[in-house]
């Protein structure tokens, strides 16, 4: 029992970053019509900007302003490289945000080191919260914490705000939302750096949790992606409730069988694609 | 008089099918202006143009005396400072997920006679149906939602596409009213109608497309004299049904 909750909250965690990734892809293929492969690069930064700052502004400060200047730099590719290639095939901005993914490793690479570096969260959060439940850190709760009251967020955000309302009004008709005198530009842009925000965020709890590589953003974005099949594409709450499941399935499979913890995930996208094509929550038609 | 719309000479393709050969037609401030003509003449691909929803190869579009062509979608809608350019498409187009109020919302808000109070006084029907999503309205409150839609931006010029399309005659009677407070109140009219009997009773003035090119243009009462006339130029049924 110790072992299959141990299992659970590992990949409730774990669950919870694939969630903060997945709805970021899913805003982001939702209005923009992109497949960001470039996501996970941009998680990586949000981590490691929140590296560099955290000496300066502490370990707050950093959570607090790290998603924003990851999501400031996301506007500048959206602005710079990607925007030019909406309306074109979709094979070039898959081709561009693929290239992007390997630029940014790079990037992460050259600055920050092949290493990788740990990222220091404060001691108190490192310590159990109880002697029973020894896996239930603070840091553990802070993530789960966290990342719930961004998701809520962000949902509040698309329900209550005019930008939310032209966020899903634009995923299901974007030229009738133009033609009623949004800037659709404009509109896009603040949609994609929305998505890098919350990658932003993952990586910087993640980062805390796994410490910082370069290629954490590579091994993080396949079961994301596999989170918005799961999930049903074109449904944020999908996403989300896809990055849960295969997290925690993954997490519990790790405690009994180690070897299979990554092969679950695919082996539920397998059978939800059998049994439900669209995924749980998709959107009917959309891929049947 | 003072020409709220002129396209001049538009050309307009989808891929590599021509559709549009130098279509001209101009609205005066306040008037009422219809375009017919047969089922795939061009109608709904002229608006399209107008608002650069489908980018014309050729040709100007001035509104309210300001050279938009080329100017991107919302800002033509918006117009320049001087009231906005209000675009009712074809088969209502509304976001059916999101509830009618949700949908009220996109539009941004400007100043001007219409707000969202004004607008459900217009539509008391919508005011009941605020909290509903879209989907399920019936057609014709979704094309009074289409059409509240669009006054939102307080446009000089509505660009209005088959408005009756599917609706029954005493919901087509029930929007016209409403088009016709709107005229009352001052707003210029492009309404493309199949329905030429309806659109010729309404306006002042009518254009008739055909193959993409305009065949005719002139008073709408001459026209609507003429039955035979219509129905040859714009294969107009000859009763009101819808
Ligand atoms: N999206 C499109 N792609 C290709 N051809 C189109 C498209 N929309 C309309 N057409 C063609 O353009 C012509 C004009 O269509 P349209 O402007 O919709 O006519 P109308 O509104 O007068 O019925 C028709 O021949 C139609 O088949
Ligand atoms: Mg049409």
């Amino acid at each position: 029992m110790q072992l299959l909750l141990f299992g659970a909250f590992n990949g409730l965690i774990v669950g919870f970053f694939y969630a903060l990734m997945a709805l970021g892809l899913s805003l982001i293929l939702g209005l923009n019509s992109v497949i960001n492969f470039a996501h996970g690069g941009f998680m990586a930064l949000g981590g490691y900007l929140a590296f560099t700052l955290a000496p300066f502004i502490g370990f707050w400060g950093a959570l607090a302003v790290s998603p924003f200047a990851a999501a400031a730099l996301g506007l500048v590719a959206e602005r710079g490289l990607i925007r030019p290639l909406y309306g074109r095939d979709p094979l070039y901005s898959l081709l561009l945000t693929f290239g992007l993914a390997l630029i940014l490793e790079d990037m992460t690479r050259t600055i920050w080191g092949a290493q990788g570096v740990p990222f220091a969260i404060p001691d108190f959060l490192n310590h159990p919260l109880s002697d029973v439940y020894f896996f239930l850190t603070g840091y553990r709760l802070l993530v789960v914490i966290v990342a719930a009251v961004a998701t809520g967020a962000l949902f509040a955000v698309l329900r209550y705000t005019r930008l939310g309302v032209c966020i899903r009004a634009g995923n299901a008709d974007l030229e009738t939302v133009a033609s009623l005198g949004v800037n659709i530009y404009l509109l896009r842009a603040l949609n994609f750096a929305l998505g890098i925000l919350l990658a932003g965020l993952a990586g910087i709890l993640a980062g805390g949790q796994l410490g910082l590589t370069p290629t954490m953003g590579s091994s993080l974005i396949m079961p994301s992606f596999v989170a918005i099949i799961v999930g049903g594409a074109g449904s944020l709450i999908g996403s989300l409730l896809g990055g849960l499941i295969i997290g925690v399935a993954a997490g519990v499979t790790t405690m009994y069988i180690p070897a299979a913890s990554e092969v679950v995930i695919y082996l539920i996208m397998a059978l939800v694609l059998l049994i439900r094509p669209r995924g749980l929550l998709g959107q009917e038609g959309l891929f049947e | 008089m003072t020409l709220l719309l002129e396209a001049e000479g538009i050309e307009a393709y989808y891929g590599k099918s021509h559709i549009l050969h130098g279509v001209s037609l101009s609205v005066a401030e306040g008037e009422v202006v219809t375009l017919l003509g047969r089922n795939g003449a061009g109608k709904t691909t002229t608006l399209r143009a107008i608002m650069r929803l489908t980018p014309p190869r050729e040709g100007r579009v001035r509104i309210f005396g300001q050279d938009v062509t080329g100017w991107p979608t919302h800002r033509i809608a918006r117009g320049s400072g001087n009231g906005g350019v209000g675009y009712v498409p074809e088969g209502r187009h509304m976001f059916r997920h999101l509830t009618v109020e949700e949908n009220l919302r996109v539009p941004p808000p400007t100043p001007g006679q219409w707000s969202l109070a004004t607008i459900f006084s217009l539509f008391p029907r919508l005011a009941e149906r605020r909290t509903s999503k879209a989907g399920r309205l019936s057609g014709g409150e979704q094309e009074m939602l289409a059409i509240a839609r669009a006054l939102l931006l307080n446009p000089r010029l509505l660009l209005l596409d088959e408005p009756s399309q599917g609706l029954a005659p005493v919901i087509v009677e029930e929007v016209m009213q409403a088009v016709r407070r709107m005229r009352s109140e001052g707003t210029a009219i492009l309404l493309v109608e199949q329905n030429a009997i309806l659109a010729l009773a309404f306006a002042d003035r009518a254009y008739v497309l055909s193959d993409g090119a305009i065949i005719h243009e002139g008073p709408a009462a001459e026209l609507a004299a003429d039955s035979e006339k219509v129905k040859s130029l714009a294969g107009a049924r000859a009763s009101r049904a819808a």
